[in-house]
């Protein structure tokens, strides 16, 4: 839920990239993180385990500048992609405004593609939302690797909703602010 | 995907100075360091420090992440919730109290304050506060949509500038 303080001229919004584990949503974060002006962000927060995976989310703070006196604040999230914390993925997907699914574009990979995708739209259903009618981004990541699906093929299988979609090489950068853009203005549009 | 509007909560500045009031007599009770308002995602309301503090962004965060799990922990022991959830550390000692169902109501103390003095008080404070921030959703947003179609535009102007080509970070700034 977007949150407007008037009195401190703040709109909040919150967006959460979700998807199976090792897709690249953290890595998405990392790369914002490290291209972004120092004013217009915080720390990036992760709370991982020693190995480097997602135990609860990362997060990323983002000013998107004023905007008619109202400073635009996102919090970006992402939520731990392993099986074992669904519930936790449930608890950081709670008052998001927009989502950003990040699908691992690995031939092997489709199976788990699909069940996280299954299981966002159940999530956002039990909170409440309508799926279909929810801003909602993917981003097909890893494209450079030789066993990639061709777009077309991910289209198919994982976007039936016809949402905006973006081939991404999350490491090299390549569509992550594409995708971020995207959500950003979803979101702003909806407000 | 059709244009439906997204769930939104506006807080009036009247609001907000009742919260600070609220907190601002809580840490004159109980001489707190610091009491905040922040909503189940972590977002500040209001805060009130006794000394100048950064940070408050990602102690919000952290708390709300912490409070979040803790519930989903209730959930699997088929416990209502943890209305109350207490951090003791060496020094500093941190009490979040549930307020209403949107709300978390955080106050950071030292050893010096009672932690029995500050349950009783965290729990009036809260049973106020939910009746203030109860009220803010019941009421049709202070904002008005056709307003924002203005502001709409120029934000969606001011992401393409911040978004729109790969922004300059500090690797890539022209020494």
């Amino acid at each position: 839920m977007a949150l407007i303080n008037v009195a401190a001229r703040e709109i909040h919004g919150k967006i959460v990239y979700y998807g199976p584990g090792l897709s690249g949503k953290t890595t998405n974060l990392q790369y914002i993180h490290a291209r972004i002006p120092a004013h217009s962000k915080g720390e990036l927060l992760s709370i991982a385990t020693e190995a480097e995976r997602t135990l609860f989310f990362d997060f990323l703070p983002l000013d998107v500048g004023k905007v008619h006196g109202f400073t635009i604040r996102f919090h970006l999230y992402t939520v731990p992609g392993q099986v074992l914390y669904e519930r936790t993925r449930v608890a950081v997907l709670n008052g998001a405004d927009g989502v950003v699914f990040v699908a691992d574009a690995k031939r092997d990979r489709l199976a788990e593609n699909l069940q996280s995708l299954r299981e966002l739209g159940q999530n956002l259903t039990a909170q409440g939302k309508k799926f279909l009618e929810f801003p909602l981004v993917l981003q097909y990541n890893k494209m450079d690797l030789p066993d990639a699906l061709p777009t077309p093929v991910l289209d198919r299988y994982l976007n039936p909703m016809r949402v905006p979609r973006f081939e991404a090489i999350a490491i090299q950068g390549v569509g992550v602010f594409e995708t971020l853009r995207a959500i950003t203005k979803l979101v702003v549009n909806r407000l | 995907m059709s244009e439906r509007k997204t769930e939104r909560l506006v807080i009036s500045p009247d609001a907000v100075a009742q919260v600070a009031a609220c907190l601002q007599r809580l840490m004159a009770d109980s001489n707190a360091s610091l009491s905040m308002v922040i909503d189940r995602a972590g977002r500040v309301i209001a805060a009130e420090s006794r000394e100048q503090r950064s940070g408050l962004a990602d102690l919000g965060v952290l708390i709300a992440a912490a409070y979040a799990s803790l519930q989903e922990i209730a959930r699997l022991l088929k416990e209502e919730s943890f209305q109350t959830v207490l951090h003791e550390g060496l020094r500093e000692r941190i009490v979040t109290e549930t307020v209403s169902t949107h709300w978390l109501l955080v106050v950071l103390f030292d050893e010096q304050v009672q932690v029995g003095l500050i349950r009783v008080l965290v729990k009036r404070t809260a049973s106020t506060l939910a009746a203030i921030l109860d009220l803010q959703k019941q009421r049709a947003p202070r904002v008005a949509r056709p307003r924002q179609k203005q502001s709409r535009r120029a934000a969606q102007d001011t992401i393409d500038l911040i978004f729109g080509k790969e922004p300059q970070g500090p690797d890539n700034h022209p020494s």
